[in-house]
């Protein structure tokens, strides 16, 4: 039994930053990359039922669609219990949008034909929401997002999902498996990798796919045929903010006004 | 297509050196090539080989972004920082905590930007003598407001700027601690009524000022006032009885109460009196006994947690219903050990984990405490110095980090114990045993090899320090 759990590398920005000449992204030098926080989920939900299971049978493999820095990336789930990891990059999926990422996950998932995928809700950087979505839809499989609690056995023909909703709700649905959950946050307890399996992580292998290796053509990917594109990324003009002035008891004095004021008191 | 990350130890990570010399840890960084070592050995580096570690430093300009933004970054590196051509590096240096007042000096006599002008301005540790002559010759408000509210300001740069902008910082003068009683005199004449209010509770504030406060009776300007002091006695009496709940509350909180007074205010009507009331260190027995049994269970939460509670008073709050109560007591520093040992067994696990944390529980309620299944009591238990070495041995191997974290910060956690914990998986708990003096260089050494940039950069700082004043 095989669970793929599709990861990504995200960018997160200090509050100083600079944007690209072309105004398209914020220049690299500027970006911490990290594990998408969504995905270090997605990876405990799959580890927690690996190590459910009995030894050997289930087998979890995070694949990620990037350049090679995101080896780091991948390396950090291999430590944390992963089984193998996957990247998937060439020169020509640059400015993929998230539903082509969500083609090639699909493509990764013929090759590997794993029983479950859970993928993370959004990624902190992006905040598409759809990468997840978009393979399921590729794959022609059920889907189920928002997942903040599952009941699945492995090899099992249907899981129970209880997705989060407006207002505090959950929804409890069957889903027919195989099938594509996008985990949401809180769903489990994360673990840390230890300095052991960290040591184990460096020397594990990091399986690298091309295109050619899953039946795709430069014309599938990239820019070209992304259904949207970034045409700007700017910071905009400031609001209404206002720095209220004053000793402390002014200060509050003027907050308290603030409210009435918007309360209509 | 397979690839393996090729492992390429730097031997000189293997082994403890023999010989300890700043010498020897600067070539452990240039052979790593680890910024993270270079900016922790920075400080103890000759001028020469200052210029080797700026190669590994600064070799690129992500580092140095990195490292003008990171909050462990020492002064020695964000001087070196600050002195690149590079102005997204200098605001940076310009907004870390860290940054010494030298630095910050020299990149005020370069500046141009107003806007970086203003971060020097905000910057706790910009020396006074640049605040004043910023306060004598800029014209640009942002930073000038940043001066009047910097805390490093002294009473010169705030007499300069009220001298030269009358009116116009009024608010962050009467507030500022370095505020002279003349300034807050003069501040006083003209400001508003909040203004009035910071001025007369400044500690520097004058006695005369503070008796002219009270004939305005605005209840803003008393409520400060009541919580003064050095009010004279006959005003805090008078203060005492308000119709007003805010100046009564601020009187409960005054230091100078007396006890009569304090006896009447422990039967105030409003509960947030007699609240702050209870929070006082002074209580005679009498008030302690009438305020444990006041309606609002927060009054008898804090006459459970005073220490001069009598024992007959707490054994009555340790059967309440309260939990919150019965936490207090089993907090309480005079807390009883047979108090200690009904508390232990309390059904609600906060009151559990407080006996837990209690330096006086002894080691038999540790035994006991050590068998619950609350991670919160477990984490008491590992971080109490009454626990013997076989229970933090075993809380040791924890799965819960919190529980780990208690024995990693016991004062009497043996060499033993903590050892194996050099390898917990949470690198904050590395970085805390590198500061450990019971654990030995030679076990310290191996965490410059960490996976982790804080662990590595706090170890290399661990063995800088020892070569430190080397000559």
């Amino acid at each position: 039994m095989k669970i793929m759990v599709p990861v990504k590398q995200v960018a997160a920005l200090d509050e100083d930053f600079e944007f690209r000449d072309d105004e398209r992204d914020v220049d690299e030098d500027f970006l911490l990359y990290d594990l998408n926080e969504w995905d270090d989920f997605s990876l405990e939900e799959a580890m927690l039922i690996k190590e459910k299971a009995p030894e050997g049978t289930v087998e979890v493999v995070v694949v990620s669609v990037g350049p090679e820095r995101v080896d780091e990336s991948l390396r950090k789930c291999l430590a944390k219990g992963a089984d193998r990891a996957v990247r998937v990059w060439d020169d020509a999926m640059e400015g993929s949008d998230s539903v082509t990422v969500g083609g090639i996950l699909a493509a990764v998932a013929k090759k590997e034909s794993p029983d479950m995928i859970f993928a993370g809700v959004q990624s902190s950087d992006a905040a598409n929401g759809s990468t997840g979505i978009a393979t399921a839809a590729a794959l022609g499989w059920p889907h189920a997002a928002v997942v903040a609690g599952l009941e699945y056995a492995p090899g099992a023909n249907k899981a129970v999902a209880r997705r989060e909703l407006e207002g505090g709700t959950l929804q409890e649905v069957e889903v027919a498996c195989p099938a594509v959950l996008t985990i949401q946050l809180g769903i489990n307890k994360p673990r840390y990798a230890s300095l052991r399996g960290i040591k184990q992580a460096a020397a594990k292998p990091i399986e690298g796919l091309s295109l050619g290796d899953l039946g795709l053509t430069p014309a599938d990917v990239g820019a070209g045929v992304a259904l949207s594109r970034v045409r700007r990324m700017y910071v905009p003009p400031k609001g209404r903010a206002a720095m209220i002035e004053g000793t402390p008891a002014e200060q509050a004095a003027r907050i308290i006004e603030i409210i009435k004021e918007f309360k209509g008191e | 297509m397979k690839s393996g990350k090729k492992s390429n130890p730097n031997p000189s990570l293997k082994r403890l050196p023999r010989d300890m010399t700043a010498q020897a840890l600067v070539s452990v960084a240039l052979q790593s090539g680890d910024p993270y070592h270079a900016t922790a050995v920075y400080e103890v580096a000759d001028s020469v080989a200052r210029i080797a570690l700026d190669t590994v430093l600064f070799d690129g300009r992500r580092n140095a972004l990195a490292l003008a933004r990171w909050e462990h970054t020492p002064p020695v590196v964000l001087q070196a920082l600050a002195r690149l051509n590079d102005a997204s590096v200098r605001q940076r240096v310009q907004r870390n905590l860290g940054t010494s007042g030298q630095t910050l000096t020299e990149l005020y006599h370069t500046e141009n930007s107003d806007a970086l002008v203003t971060l020097i301005a905000q910057h706790r540790r910009t020396p006074a003598a640049v605040l004043e002559m910023m306060a004598r010759e800029s014209d640009n408000d942002e930073a000038l407001k940043a001066v009047a509210g910097n805390p490093a300001a002294n009473a010169t740069v705030l007499r300069i700027l009220h001298a030269r902008f009358p009116r116009r910082f009024d608010a962050a003068i009467a507030t500022h601690p370095a505020a002279s009683p003349d300034l807050l005199e003069a501040v006083y004449e003209t400001g508003n009524e909040y203004t009035r209010a910071a001025v007369v509770a400044h500690p520097a504030c004058r006695k005369r000022l503070l008796t002219q406060a009270a004939l305005g009776g605005n209840p803003l300007v008393l409520r400060q006032l009541a919580g003064n002091p050095r009010i004279p006695p006959k005003l805090l009496a008078r203060l005492a009885q308000s119709r007003t709940l805010a100046v009564r509350r601020a009187i409960a909180g005054n230091a100078m109460l007396t006890t009569e007074l304090l006896t009447a205010l422990a039967q105030d009507e409003s509960v947030n009196v007699r609240r702050e009331i209870a929070l006082r260190d002074d209580l005679p027995p009498s008030v302690l006994e009438r305020l444990a049994q006041d309606g609002d269970h927060w009054v008898r939460q804090r006459v459970a947690r005073n220490p001069d509670a009598p024992r007959a008073l707490l054994d009555k709050l340790s059967d309440e219903q309260n939990a919150e109560v019965r936490r207090a007591v089993a907090r309480n520093p005079a807390c009883p050990a047979e108090l200690l040992e009904k508390l232990a067994h309390d059904e609600n696990g906060w009151v559990r984990a407080a006996v837990a944390y209690q330096p006086k529980a002894g080691a038999k309620l540790m035994k006991i405490l050590a068998t619950d299944r609350a991670v919160d009591v477990l984490s008491g238990v590992a971080a109490n110095p009454r626990a013997s070495q076989l229970l933090l041995r075993r809380l040791a191997q924890s799965a819960e980090a919190d529980v780990r974290r208690g024995v990693i910060l016991n004062p009497r956690a043996s060499e033993t114990v903590l050892r194996p914990l050099l390898k917990d998986p949470y690198y904050l708990h590395r970085v805390l045993l590198l500061g450990n003096r019971k654990l030995k260089d030679e076990d310290k050494w191996p965490l410059l090899a960490d996976p982790d940039n804080a662990v590595r950069f706090t170890a290399m700082r661990w063995f800088a320090g020892r070569v430190k004043g080397q000559g």
